[in-house]
């Protein structure tokens, strides 16, 4: 049953990818994205990494892509012409990823060799992560933070000085 | 049963459309979208090997992860507005200038 929507969300997860990067209307790339974050967020509940899976369903799904959509909105790309792809690293950049993805199956089809494949029993739960998380990591999480403070500034910034320039 | 190996090679494939979507995009906002796949897969990767080892810390990673998408996202976006007021346009060869 797991394996049914293990290939389930897989193939939605690819397919949507694709659409991010193909399709020509920016309103179809974001939505996209949303379905390929929603596919993504199931997988992790699969892996049983509750918080996290919910976490990506909440803020990415839910703040930052809605984000983007607005911003796509505001921008009104009426004229196709402002959104066209001219292509001109098309093929370089398919054969660069082809390479990768030739490489990346090497490597894990030999690295998968050498270990074991048994999943482990730990479940990622809102209170083991929590645990960990205020405890071991309770520093990375304080920068985490200030991170966000200094973007929260560096956008204001931004902003003020487009409207002092006009 | 699922394995390593099926997580691993579907996070592959999705850094591949990434990079392919960072490298032929002409548009900024396609690129930061493609920017986003490129963590999603990332961030699978770490979730997998999470699980696989029984370390919480490859979770930990993908909560901060977001936190930074997120922080990245509004500098990234406010930068897209800024340049679609001065160049009206949001194709990055027209970023042809050092100084506006």
């Amino acid at each position: 049953m797991s394996l049914l929507f293990f290939y389930f969300f897989a193939t939605m997860l690819v397919l949507s990818g694709l659409v991010v990067i193909l399709a020509q209307n920016p309103l179809y790339n974001v939505l996209s994205l949303v379905v390929a974050t929603f596919c993504l967020s199931n997988l992790f509940l699969l892996l049983e990494a509750y918080f996290v899976g919910i976490i990506l369903l909440l803020v990415y799904a839910g703040a930052v892509l809605i984000f983007f959509l607005f911003v796509v909105m505001c921008l009104n790309l009426n004229n196709p012409s402002a959104f066209q792809n001219q292509n001109r690293f098309k093929i370089s950049g398919w054969l660069l990823g082809s390479c990768f993805l030739a490489s990346f199956f090497l490597t894990t089809k030999s690295y998968l060799l050498t270990r074991s494949l048994e999943p482990s029993s730990i479940r990622g739960t809102i209170e083991a992560i929590g645990k960990i998380l205020f405890t071991e990591y309770v520093l990375p999480f304080e920068l985490t933070s200030f991170l966000l403070l200094v973007a929260t500034f560096g956008i204001v910034s931004l902003a003020q000085g487009s409207l002092k320039s006009r | 049963m699922i394995g390593l190996g099926h997580y691993l090679i579907l996070s592959g494939i999705l850094f591949a459309i990434g990079i392919i979507g960072v490298t032929t995009s002409r548009s900024v906002l396609r690129i930061l979208l493609s920017l986003e796949l490129l963590l999603a897969a990332s961030n699978l990767s770490f979730v997998t090997f999470s699980k696989f080892n029984g370390d919480y810390a490859g979770q930990l990673i993908v909560f901060f992860v977001i936190l930074v998408a997120a922080a990245e996202v509004a500098i990234g976006l406010a930068i897209v507005v800024l340049m679609y007021r001065h160049v009206s346009s949001i194709q990055a060869d027209d970023l042809k200038d050092l100084k506006w």
